[in-house]
């Protein structure tokens, strides 16, 4: 009996009807079914699934969690999402592994300093715990941090955010999947949405390689792909740019970096996993494809920038490098939209590599979207409509040429 | 990342020399009458394909050249113009 060991979802056979179909079990998509079953009191919804849930930004991400962004449309999103972690282990029953280290970003210059005084401002007025720390202060946290003015880009000071840190990544496509399960959500894998059905002006039916749905509601969580599903799909063009984004793990040390720290000047960020691997990205090949390869280019810059700020890891190896998709668009901040330009369409796209720390927040409102109908306020700067009037989010300023834009 | 590009006057280079320039959205629209849709279709808009497209680069860490290359976004190959229907 005891070793009788339950699957954390069901997987029945599909219908060919559903209230809600989501596609794409990533993270957005199980997050929205999750919160249209627990908060909204829809539990007829199919989460389609083209591989295995987590195959994509899901299961490839570092798992960053923080709220320090720049723009006051932003910050209250990741805000909650944070908030949200504990409670969720809670009503999921399940371990997400939050680990609150907090994050320090590293300032090279006068100029990241400039940007970090105006970050740390936001952050306080919205009520999130960030601050400026000097060079010191920086060593005082992480003791192996090289402040003298030997690296290329010595260390000015930086922004320290205790609440941030990491959280399992697979834990929550596990969890949210298995709550979702519970609720009476469908999940099928390794069956992927063809076509979507549109009769005056409303979504009626989806297309999968397992037959015809009907449905009234359709979401595309698609992640990294949903873009040229769109496009394909429903003929929408999006303001997005597919990149390959690259990560990579070291061998399993002691412990030596108590928060995640990151880095603009160098292009890097790192943390040390509760193994004892050094994990760290996280860089963009900035031409649009949809490879997940890795290169010895970008081995090689991490291996300098890490051992610049870290001297102490010189020798050590890398293990395994991996990469993934990111959907880039020019203000680096998402796209969430429904019923337009088609009644019962929802999209939740645009995330770049943000898409995991803010999946639940994200989950939450999508939720409240598609059981409404109508924008709930926090979503509503996230139109895509703000590129077209000029309103574009100041999310990139911080960050060096990233997006295939610039 | 696998990427070799032929610049027109250098031949066969190293992908991480050169820029991407954007997909090739045919010529810049004319001011006169641009409407915000129209141009943030230009300046914003993909179509994100999955396969063989036209698209910009620049030569940047050599002779400086822009021009047009067909590339699959699957495979970072470029494409001879023959094999584009
Ligand atoms: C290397 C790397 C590091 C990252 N680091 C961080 C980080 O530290 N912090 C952070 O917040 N974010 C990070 N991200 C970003 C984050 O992982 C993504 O933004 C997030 O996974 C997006 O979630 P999603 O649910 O939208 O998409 P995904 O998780 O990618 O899920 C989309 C799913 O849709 C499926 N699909 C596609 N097409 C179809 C179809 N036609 N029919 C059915 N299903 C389909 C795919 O198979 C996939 O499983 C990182 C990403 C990468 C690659
Ligand atoms: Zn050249």
């Amino acid at each position: 009996m005891l070793n009788q060991r339950k699957r954390l979802w069901d997987a029945p056979p599909l219908k060919s009807h559903y209230d809600a179909v989501i596609i794409g079990g990533g993270l957005h998509g199980l997050a929205t079914a999750y919160f249209l079953a627990t908060r909204h009191d829809i539990r007829d919804i199919a989460v389609i699934e083209k591989r295995y849930i987590g195959y994509g930004g899901a299961g490839r991400n570092t798992a960053i969690v923080r709220a320090n962004q720049r723009t006051q449309e932003n910050v209250p999103l990741y805000k909650e999402a944070l908030d949200l972690w504990p409670v969720l282990t809670r009503e999921l029953d399940f371990n997400l592994m939050f680990y609150n280290c907090g994050n320090l970003n590293l300032a090279h210059s006068e100029a990241a300093l400039k940007a970090m005084r105006l970050q740390t401002a936001t952050a306080q007025f919205h009520g999130v715990d960030s601050q400026l720390v000097t060079p010191a202060e920086c060593k005082a946290l992480i003791p192996a941090l090289d402040i003298s003015d030997r690296p290329s880009y010595p260390i000015l000071g930086g922004m320290f955010h205790p609440p941030g840190g990491i959280v399992r990544h697979d834990a929550v496509v596990w969890g949210l999947a298995k709550g979702a399960s519970r609720k009476g959500v469908r999940i099928h894998q390794g069956v992927e949405v063809t076509g979507i059905g549109v009769q005056k002006g409303k979504v009626d039916s989806v297309e999968t390689t397992l037959g015809r749905i009907s449905t009234p509601r359709v979401l595309n969580a698609a992640g990294a792909y949903s873009a040229a599903l769109a496009n394909r799909l429903m003929g929408i063009c999006l303001p997005i740019s597919v990149l390959t984004i690259q990560a990579m793990v070291t061998q399993p040390l002691k412990p030596l970096l108590d928060h995640v720290i990151s880095s603009g000047g160098y292009h890097i960020y790192a943390n040390q996993t509760l193994k004892g691997e050094i994990a760290t990205g996280a860089h963009m090949d900035r031409w649009p494809n949809y490879t997940t390869q890795t290169s010895a280019h970008y081995i090689k810059h991490q291996a300098e920038a890490l051992t610049d700020l870290l001297p102490c890891m010189r020798g050590v190896k890398f293990m395994r490098t991996w990469a993934g998709l990111a959907d880039m668009t020019p203000d680096m901040a998402p796209i969430m939209t429904g019923n337009d330009p088609v009644e019962g369409y929802y999209q939740d796209c645009g995330w770049g590599y943000f898409g995991f720390k803010s999946c639940t927040v994200a989950g939450k409102y999508m939720a409240q979207y598609m059981a409404t109908g109508s924008c709930p306020d926090i979503l509503l700067p996230f139109d895509q409509k703000r590129f077209e009037a000029h309103r574009l989010m100041g999310e990139t300023a911080a960050l060096v040429s990233y997006s295939a834009d610039n | 990342m696998a990427l070799s590009l032929t610049c027109p006057i250098c031949g066969l280079r190293n992908g991480y020399e050169f820029r991407f320039g954007g997909a090739d959205k045919g010529p810049r629209p004319l001011e006169e009458g641009l409407t915000p849709a129209q141009w943030c279709a230009y300046a914003h808009l993909n179509t994100c394909v999955a396969g063989v497209q036209l698209e910009w680069w620049n030569h940047k860490d050599g002779c400086g050249t822009w021009f047009v290359a067909r590339r699959d976004t699957r495979s970072n190959r470029e494409v001879p113009k023959e094999d584009v229907q």
